[in-house]
């Protein structure tokens, strides 16, 4: 497996957040994690992405520990985050804000081989390169967000609600990118909201309530299942 | 008042004044970077006139050749306060903003006494140099070359500094930092090694203008006091964080200063400078380029 999260907890302020929580992603797949508000999705992403300190269990990737080790270095190892609030860097343009997504590549060909993709992908970035990236609208931070994680070449790339707070029409848009994404090699663990569109694009999930994973299986199954039809998907 | 008189205390101003801007452009960089005041500013610049002074005395050599050892003596000094000082302070669990200012005060205690012990409270200056006792004239303005070397020494650094903010990857990764230090990470930038470099990189540049001082001024242990003081009125000035901002208020401080040298007597030479600075917070308290 890619990426093995065993037996993960996480805590704020003493209040666990996330409880002994095991999943696991394959290379070429398109994981999403699903649940309620507060069940711990963002937590689970965080943790593994070195932004919150988990209190007991491990995560490892490409078969190395890497609960042990600071953020920007998981970065570097190849596992990419996109956070729910995206943290562009406000007042740089679009252009530099992917610059600095491939810091860590040297030489031009591979710092600027990345941007291929980001174009084919969001074309309307490239008609934006010079303006702030504060001046982008919703839906084009979530693209310049997801852009600057492809930037680092990662090997799997986490995507915290990408759909979140945009419009309908980019929303299709970014669901259609993270396919494009896998098709170029690239792992995906995705949580969402809208489940009924993560579901069809996945290969697999993982529900997650109040901190714990409550079912996991193929995405076709778990679309199906009458429990998550009702609870999530509202049939 | 003749307009020879006139101009010649405009020139002194703004030589003197792109020395301030050098001073304070350090220190508003550092503040910019991760929102740290340093109150040992000063220190680093005293350091940097007893690292000259020691160099020479060592070398015989010129100052104006051993101005690059000087910077670079700083900027270790600067990675050094980082690592050494800063870095812990800005883990604390309560209060950070409080602890990172008696830290920063406390370092420039023990920079203070330590030079007390070490360099004793003698004033000490740099004899011959090439550049010492020499003035221009400018059809009838007279100007010292070292203030004039100084001027020139701080424009090029301006000139550098801008030139490293926006065209380099380390520019971009500090403007990054600076912008959101919890981000850096996403793209594999650490951000530690960002602050320690931007702490480097400010004491290089009071170092340089420690260095340019060194030539012309009295080195004492509390040499650092009186410039650092002017280096916060001229940052807040400028507006803190703007470098841009630190080189036109440290012109503004320099010519005000000289100015009021001009009309009211030597006693209150300071007056117009802080009136200034206290018309700045009551007007546009962010000051001239400030983004606060």
């Amino acid at each position: 497996m890619l990426l093995e999260v065993s037996n993960l907890t996480t805590a704020y302020r003493g209040l666990i957040a996330i409880s002994d929580i095991s999943i696991a992603v394959g290379e070429g797949e398109i994981v999403t994690v699903a649940g309620a508000n507060g069940a711990g999705k963002s937590t689970l992403l965080k943790s593994i992405a070195g932004m919150e300190k988990p209190k007991s269990g491990s995560v490892s990737f490409t078969g190395e520990r890497i609960d042990t080790i600071p953020a920007h270095l998981i970065t570097s190892r190849g596992l990419a985050y996109v956070p729910e609030n995206k943290r562009l860097f406000p007042r740089l343009s679009v252009y530099d804000n992917l610059r600095l997504g491939s810091y860590l590549h040297r030489g031009k060909a591979d710092r600027e081989a990345p941007l291929e993709l980001v174009f084919k992908l969001f074309p309307r970035l490239q008609e934006r390169l010079s303006q702030r990236a504060a001046t982008l609208s919703g839906g084009e931070q979530q693209m310049l967000a997801i852009s600057r994680a492809l930037m680092t070449r990662p090997r799997l790339l986490m995507l915290d609600e990408p759909s979140q707070g945009i419009m309908p029409k980019l929303v299709d848009e970014i669901f259609a990118a993270v396919k494009q994404i896998r098709a170029n090699g690239v792992t995906v663990l995705l949580v969402e909201q809208r489940l009924s569109e993560s579901l069809e694009i996945s290969d697999r999930a993982y529900v997650l309530q109040t901190g714990r994973v409550v079912m996991s299986g193929n995405a076709a199954d778990v679309k199906t299942n009458p429990e998550v039809r009702k609870h999530y998907l509202g049939i | 008042m003749t307009t020879q008189a006139f101009l010649q205390v405009l020139a002194s101003g703004i030589l003197i004044g792109l020395i301030y801007a050098l001073i304070a452009v350090g220190l508003s960089l550092i503040f910019g970077l991760m929102d740290v005041v340093n109150f040992a500013h000063g220190e680093f610049l005293m350091l940097a006139m007893y690292a000259m002074f020691g160099l020479v005395l060592v070398t015989a050599i010129d100052p104006v050749l051993l101005m690059p050892i000087v910077v670079g003596i700083m900027f270790v000094v600067g990675v050094s306060a980082y690592a050494g000082v800063i870095r812990f302070a800005m883990r604390a669990k309560a209060n950070p903003g409080m602890v990172q200012i008696f830290a920063t005060f406390g370092l420039a205690l023990v920079i203070q006494g330590l030079a007390q012990y070490f360099f004793t409270p003698d004033y000490r200056n740099i004899g011959n140099s090439w550049l010492g006792g020499k003035t221009l004239n400018l059809g009838g303005v007279f100007l010292p070359w070292p203030q004039i070397y100084g001027g020139v020494i701080s424009l090029l650094a301006f000139g550098g500094l801008y030139l490293l903010i926006t065209r380099t990857d380390f520019g971009k990764a500090l403007e990054a930092t600076r912008e959101d230090q919890g981000a850096v990470a996403l793209v594999g930038i650490d951000r530690n090694r960002v602050f320690a470099l931007g702490w480097g990189l400010g004491a290089a540049l009071v170092g340089l203008s420690g260095a340019v001082l060194a030539v012309f001024y009295y080195i004492y242990p509390q040499v650092g006091g009186p410039f650092a003081l002017i280096a916060y009125v001229t940052v807040a000035l400028g507006g803190f964080g703007s470098i841009f901002g630190a080189l036109v208020a440290g012109l503004i401080v320099g010519v005000v200063e000289a100015l009021t040298a001009l009309i009211l007597p030597p006693a209150l030479k300071s007056v117009g400078v802080y009136s200034l600075y206290l018309a700045v917070l009551f007007v546009r308290p962010s000051g001239l380029f400030g983004r606060l």
